[in-house]
């Protein structure tokens, strides 16, 4: 039993469950609740309503070129039947939702990571620009603070030559 | 020899089979009754297999295929086709075809070397039909009816066309397909002859209502019983035509 994906949301539409639209050029659409139909109905375009896989992976927030989708397809010509294939299938499928939930979840953990570093940047910014709230002017002048200072650039440096 | 049968008592047996020079589809019906006429005649040469199209049995209709291949529609599901490509011999290539006109046994008539084809039919579609059934691929109509599959049969040894097909236009089509054609009728007086008649290169099934005329006109043209005397042919064909005339 094939489990087609709903047009909208890219969702698994399960035997018994949605509905099916077909248009007069014979193409169909799957729809897999009533939000979906709806949302379809009204026109919405998916890539641009924001709950849908549509919209995740066109906007980069999920991955969405990899080679683990190659394997994913409605083939047109079938294969006779092998066991030994088809065991091997069986195993493989396993192996390759494991490797592509990995891949994933690497994939949303990259693309936080833009997030933090500007969250450092600004950090940084916002103590410099606001630094007489933590050392009044005067005390600025004073050799101890200035050696502060140089430490902490080092370290800055260091870490940059680092990364 | 040509076979008189009839599924579930329906004269329309082309619609309910596929015969083709090297397997046979049966649509699953009730009884065995029809298919152990196919089974009695072919088993011993090709593969006669049981099979429904996207659970739908007049698999005659959805399905287009020769000695090379066969075409399936999209509406196919996995198991379907997962179960005639374990039934049919290795060295027939089956492929499943997005196309709009779901009907390929309709759109699509064909034998071993030429297939004329619906000119509504997708170029996709053009290209996969000369691939997998290695034919050269004509779009045509038959008697200004655009089902070709419906009104014409035909095998790499002769044909049947529509009986509203003029002279000229058999010829054209003859000349096309490099095999002798007639126009005819089937199930007496039917002129869907796609819907009456399964035929190959040795045998050919058609309704329990076919006359015995049209079932001379039908082994001769095939050329099912060797050495059959053209002249009678002619003959019983002229006085054919003449009795649609006078209908």
């Amino acid at each position: 039993m094939r489990l087609e994906k709903c047009f909208f949301c890219s969702s698994t539409v399960y035997p018994g469950h949605g509905v099916m639209f077909v248009r007069n050029d014979c193409k169909t659409f799957r729809f897999c609740r009533s939000k979906c139909h709806r949302a379809f109905k009204m026109k919405r375009n998916p890539r641009k309503v924001r709950w849908t896989k549509a919209f995740r992976k066109a906007a980069g927030k999920d991955m969405a070129v990899d080679t683990t989708y190659e394997f994913e397809r409605r083939r047109q010509v079938p294969v006779k039947y092998d066991r030994e294939l088809w065991s091997k299938t069986l195993r493989a499928m396993k192996r390759i939702a494991e490797i592509r939930q990995k891949r994933e979840a690497q994939h949303i953990k990259n693309r936080l990571k833009i997030g933090l570093e500007l969250e450092d940047k600004s950090a940084v910014r916002e103590v410099r620009q606001n630094i007489d709230l933590i050392v009044a002017p005067i005390a600025r002048e004073t050799s101890q603070y200035q050696r502060v200072v140089q430490l902490a650039e080092n370290r800055e440096s260091q870490q940059m030559m680092s990364d | 020899m040509a076979v008189r049968a009839q599924f579930e008592s329906s004269n329309d047996i082309g619609v309910f089979a596929k015969l083709t020079n090297s397997y046979c589809l049966i649509g699953a019906g009730a009884s065995e009754n029809f298919y152990s006429v196919f089974e009695g005649e072919l088993a011993d040469r090709i593969p006669v297999v049981h099979t429904s199209i996207g659970t739908v049995r007049i698999i005659g209709r959805l399905t287009c295929g020769n000695r090379n291949g066969l075409l399936v529609p999209a509406s196919t599901t996995d198991q379907e086709l997962q179960h005639i490509r374990n039934a049919l011999p290795d060295s027939v290539v089956i492929q499943r075809v997005e196309e709009r006109l779901s009907a390929l046994g309709n759109v699509i008539a064909c034998n071993d070397y030429v297939a004329l084809v619906h000119p509504d039919l997708d170029r996709e579609t053009e290209e996969i039909i000369a691939d997998t059934l290695q034919v050269e691929v004509f779009r045509q109509t038959v008697a200004g009816h655009v089902l070709v599959g419906s009104y014409c049969a035909f095998s790499n040894r002769g044909g049947i066309v529509h009986p509203y097909t003029s002279v000229q236009e058999q010829d054209e089509l003859s000349s096309l397909l490099q095999v002798p054609l007639v126009a005819g009728t089937v199930n007496r007086g039917s002129e869907v002859i796609g819907a009456g008649l399964c035929v190959n290169d040795w045998s050919a099934f058609c309704g329990l209502d076919t006359t015995s005329t049209e079932l001379s006109v039908i082994e001769s043209i095939f050329k099912l019983q060797d050495a059959q005397p053209s002249a009678i042919v002619n003959q019983m064909r002229s006085s054919l035509i003449d009795g649609m005339m006078h209908q």
